[in-house]
């Protein structure tokens, strides 16, 4: 097996947990951590795993485009626009960790073939990974469906300044892929952060308002789909299976982290990261030649 | 004589109370009994704010644009005042609408210790040259010098004033004391008190808050409002009349306002019910009453030991999915 | 020397005055940055004693720059198998044993000779080395608290007979040579306030006065440490400048008990004095120097001036400390220079 090459741009938590998880991987080898300070914490990390780093930015890969074959932008949404720009020219296939929303929205489980043929991957946001698995079930079930939610609540401990910032960014995204991947007419998306200490896990709950459910074969797609998932996010678990109640049919979800780079509370960072890697493995696996 | 700024949520709340299910006619006609009370600012709107209809929260039957121009027709002279919280609602989809139909006054609340979500917000809402306020929610969950800081964030991402709100109805007289002459101490921008009567002390509270140097404080008629309901607003004009403070409000027009409330909008009018009193002491979001009592009932379990299960927790507003997880387990462990 | 040694846990013993108020360290991991310091040596001694005399089964990990130093200096509590030896300058810390659940930060030298020479380490190492550190212990799965030492030095110039309270500020030159230390203590205490409120981490400020007791060098220039030396070794003792001045000395068993009570039952957001209430005047002290040395010795003052308008007054108000977590002065100053005057004569 010939490990497909990688660069990952943006040395902050999400970056830095990526190179961790990369660094476990027997499809992918990091060649390049780039960031826009060499003593960040995350830099200091990759330095000590004896990582090649850049402070150049995007630079660091136009001065040496033949580097990588993948890169995995986890900066910000306005800064992977430009990025894109520059790196489809090169020829680069980016996964996009921002809610930019560039290329085919991507969750492994569900679309996995689909995405390892295009050029831009978006993991669309942490809830987005949680509970779109399900709302797509829901919806390959159900006909017509008027309208789902997902609600995530994360430890506050583990949304960063630049989540607390961008929350209409993460509401507009994860509704654009409930609404894509379930088919429901409408949909909505909520975020709670939560400061308890000791920190909660990421919780999130799909409600979905419908007249006829079929529970019992949701709960046999549901099973099938936490087996697929875990394959790849070890942390992901059923927390209350599906239930009728109200007009509605309920499914809670708890996401434990790996506790690479943040601790194990960190489910949002550790699920859209996870998600990453499925992808890139699968596409190194499927472009051996 | 010291004038304090009354804002009256009873169509915000209070739509808590009813599984946020007002009517228009409903709105229509308590907005013209506020205004022509005088209400400074009439607060209108699904109980968690803008763009929280949700099955998490509970569904309106009306939209946000159906309330608010429904609304801002009846208000001459009062203004129109919504919640909003980052997280449920946002810039594109809900608050530039709203100021669009004409909104006055928006009270972005966050969490009691989440006020960097606000930034954005209360930002926006001032390009757009309207009344911002940072609201702190559960205010309870944080010691005093923590909501400070929070405070003093919103104050610097643009908040004309400060609102404390006792989401939970489990603040003792000492407890207000404590917080608001902290934040009045720290901060140049005025600070309101919205309280929760859930261990009976909204007025109480409320009197305590104005005693402490609170400048704003929140009322509904009735007390119409989530849970144990809030700060009786018929009678806290009453007492401040009494005290010396000057509201604007006029009185008799007030009762008539809170009577017509009482006929037209309230299926009942709050007490303090048993669980009302749990829920305060184990500190939960007043808006989680009615969940509470319908899981409760479809499970099986008594309502109390939900509450006090959910206290453990720390849940916040917003967590309503927990409820059902947390009655789950407890009929788990009784097997 | 081992004389000495048993001397110091017999320190600590009467230090700890109420034993079950630290209950909440035991069985925990402890990391001390600065660890080979006064600071560092003196809650190591402390945790030995909490350890083998109270089965408090405490992990130490001492952090510093120079670990070799700190074997030779203290072979006795380098070789105990519960303390861990990381040598690291604080400034380059990225990642930290995920086991710690208490943190001491109490590295960088209060010596202002290193202040004068090497300013901008001075600064570096507070500064970066404190946002360094805190960003390690923010990944820590488990952390319980941190109490970051800073020093009285934040409180500025205060013109005042009364003893200085935690909320007590006066005047700071920042374009001042003379206010690298200061200026810096203040600097990481906005930080400690930004990694509390943006990174939601516990974490307590300790504000040292003056320390005395063994482990302290006698090279440096603080008026004790030149008394006694000067009064052991040389043949007067020098008060340089005003003679009036009063400090206060807080013993290093209990400084170690307080920064462990601290560290057990502190509030996060809180900031404690951490000094000692006894005040003293320099010629007092000197006076007390000569009467325990037993030696024939003269006291001189030099100063630049014939009076001074103010007396410099620098003793912590204790009544936070005394209110919030209920520690006392266990040693006070004629047992403490009694001791450290035995433990230099070696």
């Amino acid at each position: 097996m010939i490990k497909k090459r990688v660069a990952i741009i943006g040395s902050g938590n999400i970056g830095t947990d990526l190179l961790i998880k990369i660094q476990r991987s027997s499809y992918l080898e990091c060649v390049l951590f780039i960031g826009r300070n060499l003593s960040s914490p995350g830099m200091a990390k990759a330095i000590s795993l004896g990582i090649k780093v850049s402070d150049e930015s995007i630079q660091a890969i136009i001065k040496d485009p033949d580097c990588c074959d993948i890169v995995f932008d986890a900066t910000s949404a306005k800064d992977a626009i430009h990025h894109w720009e520059i790196l489809e020219k090169l020829g680069k296939i980016v996964i996009d960790m921002t809610p930019a929303k560039l290329g085919g929205l991507c969750i492994p489980a569900v679309n996995m073939a689909e995405s390892i043929i295009l050029k831009n991957i978006n993991m669309i946001t942490c809830g987005g990974q949680a509970s779109i698995p399900i709302a797509y079930l829901i919806g390959k079930l159900h006909k017509d469906i008027e309208y789902i939610e997902v609600v995530s609540s994360i430890a506050s401990k583990s949304a960063g300044p630049a989540t607390r910032l961008n929350l209409d960014e993460y509401i507009e995204t994860t509704e654009l892929g409930v609404k894509l991947f379930s088919n429901a007419k409408n949909a909505k998306a909520i975020l709670n952060l939560n400061p308890a200490e000791p920190c909660i896990d990421m919780q999130t709950t799909i409600f979905a308002k419908l007249d006829n459910p079929k529970i019992d074969e949701l709960k046999i797609e549901v099973d099938k789909m936490i087996t697929s998932i875990k394959k790849y996010v070890p942390g992901y678990q059923l927390l209350v299976e599906p239930i009728y109640e109200n007009g509605k049919i309920v499914v809670m979800i708890k996401v434990q982290g790996l506790g690479d780079y943040l601790p194990k509370y960190a489910g949002n960072l550790d699920i859209i990261n996870c998600a990453a890697v499925a992808v890139a493995e699968q596409f190194a696996i499927n472009n051996q030649s | 004589m010291k004038n304090i700024l009354i804002s009256d949520p009873t169509l915000r709340d209070g739509n808590h109370a009813v599984s946020h299910k007002l009517n228009l006619k409903q709105i229509a006609i308590y907005c013209e009994a506020a205004n022509y009370a005088n209400v400074p600012i009439v607060e209108v709107g699904h109980g968690n704010g803008l763009g929280a209809s949700s099955l998490q929260v509970g569904l309106s039957d009306v939209t946000d644009r159906q309330m608010l121009e429904t609304a801002k027709k009846h208000l001459t002279k009062s203004k129109l005042g919504i919640h909003c919280i980052p997280g449920f609602a946002t810039i594109k989809r809900d608050l530039a609408n709203a100021i669009d139909i004409g909104v006055d006054v928006i009270r972005v609340a966050s969490h009691c210790t989440e006020a960097d979500i606000t930034q954005r917000h209360l930002g926006y809402i001032r390009e757009r040259g309207k009344e911002a306020y940072g609201v702190l929610m559960m205010s309870h969950m944080a010691p005093a010098n923590l909501l400070l800081e929070e405070a003093q964030k919103m104050e610097n991402y643009g908040a004309e004033g400060i609102i404390i709100m006792d989401s939970a109805g489990a603040y003792l007289p000492s407890d207000v004391t404590e917080k608001i002459s902290t934040l009045v101490e720290g901060l140049d921008i005025p600070v309101g008190f919205h309280a929760h009567n859930n261990l009976g002390l909204a007025i109480a509270n409320s009197i305590t808050a104005l005693e402490s140097g609170a400048k704003i404080l929140d009322g509904t008629a009735r007390g119409f409002g989530a849970g144990a309901g809030n700060a009786q607003l018929e009678v806290l004009v009453a007492v401040l009349i009494k005290m010396g403070y000057k509201t604007g409000i006029d009185l008799y027009n007030i009762l008539d306002a809170s009577d017509i409330a009482e006929k037209e909008i309230m299926p009942s009018i709050p007490v303090i019910k048993s669980e009302s009193i749990v829920s305060g002491l184990a500190g939960v979001f007043s808006g989680f009453s009615k969940h509470v009592k319908r899981i409760s009932e479809e499970f099986k379990i008594d309502q109390r030991d939900i509450y006090f299960e959910l206290g453990k927790r720390r849940v916040v507003a917003g967590q309503e999915d927990i409820i059902i997880e947390v009655a789950m387990e407890i009929l788990k462990n009784k097997k | 020397m081992k004389e000495q040694l048993i001397l110091i846990q017999k320190d600590c013993e009467k230090s700890c005055a109420d034993i079950s108020s630290l209950n909440s360290l035991r069985n925990q991991s402890i990391l001390i940055t600065g660890g080979t310091g006064f600071v560092g040596k003196w809650i190591a001694e402390m945790i030995c004693y909490l350890n083998e005399k109270e089965n408090f089964n405490i992990k130490l990990y001492l952090l510093s720059r120079n670990v070799e130093l700190f074997k030779t200096e203290v072979p006795h509590l380098a070789k105990k198998s519960y303390v861990n030896l990381i040598e690291q300058d604080v400034r380059n810390i990225y990642e930290i044993p995920n086991d710690i659940q208490w943190v001491v930060n109490a590295a960088g030298s209060p010596d202002s000779k290193e202040h004068s020479s090497q300013p901008i380490k001075t600064i570096e190492t507070f500064t970066k080395g404190t946002t360094s550190l805190f960003e390690s212990c923010f990944r820590l799965p488990d952390l319980k608290k941190i109490v970051h030492l800073s020093s009285h030095q934040v409180y500025g110039k205060i013109n005042s007979e009364k003893p200085i309270d935690e909320k007590q500020f006066g005047s700071l030159d920042a374009y001042n040579l003379n206010s690298i230390y200061a200026e810096s203590k203040r600097l990481t205490e906005t930080y400690c306030a930004i990694y509390r409120n943006q990174y939601r981490m516990p974490i307590i400020i300790a504000r040292p006065f003056a320390f005395i007791g063994p482990y302290q060098s006698l090279n440096k220039h603080w008026a004790v440490n030149s008394f006694i030396r000067d009064g052991l070794f040389g043949d007067s003792i020098r008060i340089l400048g005003d003679g009036n001045t009063v400090r206060s000395y807080l013993y290093g068993s209990d400084m170690a008990y307080w920064i462990l009570s601290m560290l057990s039952n502190g509030i996060s957001g809180e900031c404690y004095n951490l000094g000692s209430s006894e005040r003293i005047n320099l010629i007092e002290l000197a006076n007390k120097i000569v009467n325990l040395l037993n030696r024939n010795i003269k006291i001189n003052s030099k100063s630049s001036k014939e009076s001074y308008d103010n007396t410099s007054i620098i003793v912590p108000d204790l009544s936070k400390v005394f209110n919030q977590l209920k520690i006392e002065v266990n040693i006070d100053i004629d047992f403490a220079l009694m001791r450290t005057i035995q433990w230099n004569k070696k």
